[in-house]
């Protein structure tokens, strides 16, 4: 039969691998992964880390600022359980959405509170007579990360 | 005997006049023109300023946001894939990294950049199957929803 502008559709048709051979081809990746992490072939590695409902990309020797109050005090280990993404030279590791406790640690400690710079909050309304001005200090913590570890438990 | 008024001839006159216009002046210093040194043109402007940062705090959000977005649609048309594509697919496949972090990492982790690119797009072509194909091959090895209960 010809072939008119109509007999295949417009979009490039889609073709999956082979399930089977895929199946495969993780497993061995898998493996791969877990034992160069075993051995310890990776060099620095960082993650990606939900905290204080922000997300930070962090490596070890890290500071990092929150801009609210840690209940925890100055010299304090702190571990950070949800983690997203955990990445060295060679391989990433991305949760959907975390990764697992068993698998990530990182370990961080409390460095310093303090008190943000103070900021002024001002409203004005021009011609009625409404000016406002507040000042607000922020309390901030700042953590230093420690070390980010993983272990090789994946299947 | 104890004078419970004070006498007229007594007056309270201000003393700290100086300090209290240095108070404004200071935050004008760095202004242009006699506004930085004049305190009647210095005291509009300071409160013009301080008015244009409050409400700046809150766009600077949207701002950033959209900055994020333009990077993360340029990295992706590196791999070839559109940000639409490569955002809904990525929410799809339950990988919740926020903008902010997608674009950090296609400025410093260009590999974990291709790799995200990657499964997006593996799961577009399963979305794509699944859509066309109506449920009788089996379904995309990518598109399994992990439950975590």
């Amino acid at each position: 039969v010809a072939k008119t502008s109509l007999t295949s559709p417009p979009w490039p048709e889609v073709k999956l691998p082979d399930p089977v051979e895929e199946a495969k081809y993780h497993a061995e990746v898998v493996q791969k992964v877990n034992e160069m992490i075993a051995t310890g072939q990776y060099g620095r590695l960082f993650a990606v880390v939900h905290f204080a409902s922000k997300q930070w990309k962090i490596t070890s020797e890290d500071l990092i600022m929150m801009d609210n109050v840690l209940e925890a005090e100055c010299g304090d280990r702190i571990r950070m359980e949800k983690v997203l993404l955990v990445g060295a030279d060679d391989f990433t590791l991305i949760g959907r959405p975390l990764l697992g406790k068993d698998l990530v640690r990182v370990e961080a400690t409390v460095v310093e509170k303090t008190e943000s710079w103070p900021k002024i909050n001002m409203r004005f309304w021009k011609r009625h007579g409404y000016q406002r001005k507040k000042i607000i200090v922020n309390p901030q913590t700042v953590l230093r990360i420690n070390t980010i570890e993983i272990f090789p438990c994946l299947s | 005997m104890v004078l419970l008024s004070a006498p007229r001839w007594l007056r309270s006159r201000l003393t700290d006049r100086f300090w209290r216009v240095q108070e404004v002046l200071k935050y004008a210093r760095h202004f242009r023109g006699r506004k930085n040194r004049c305190y009647k043109l210095a005291v509009q402007s300071v409160r013009r300023a301080f008015v244009k940062t409050t409400k700046a705090r809150r766009e600077k959000k949207r701002f950033l946001r959209a900055l994020w977005i333009t990077r993360i649609e340029a990295a992706s048309l590196e791999h070839g894939l559109k940000y639409p594509a490569f955002i809904g697919n990525l929410l799809k496949s339950q990988v919740e990294l926020n903008r902010k972090m997608i674009a950090d990492l296609a400025i410093y982790e260009p590999k974990t950049f291709k790799s995200l690119a990657a499964l997006a797009q593996r799961r577009r072509q399963e979305g794509f199957l699944a859509a066309l194909g109506d449920g009788k091959e089996p379904e995309g090895i990518f598109s399994r929803i992990v439950h975590h209960y």
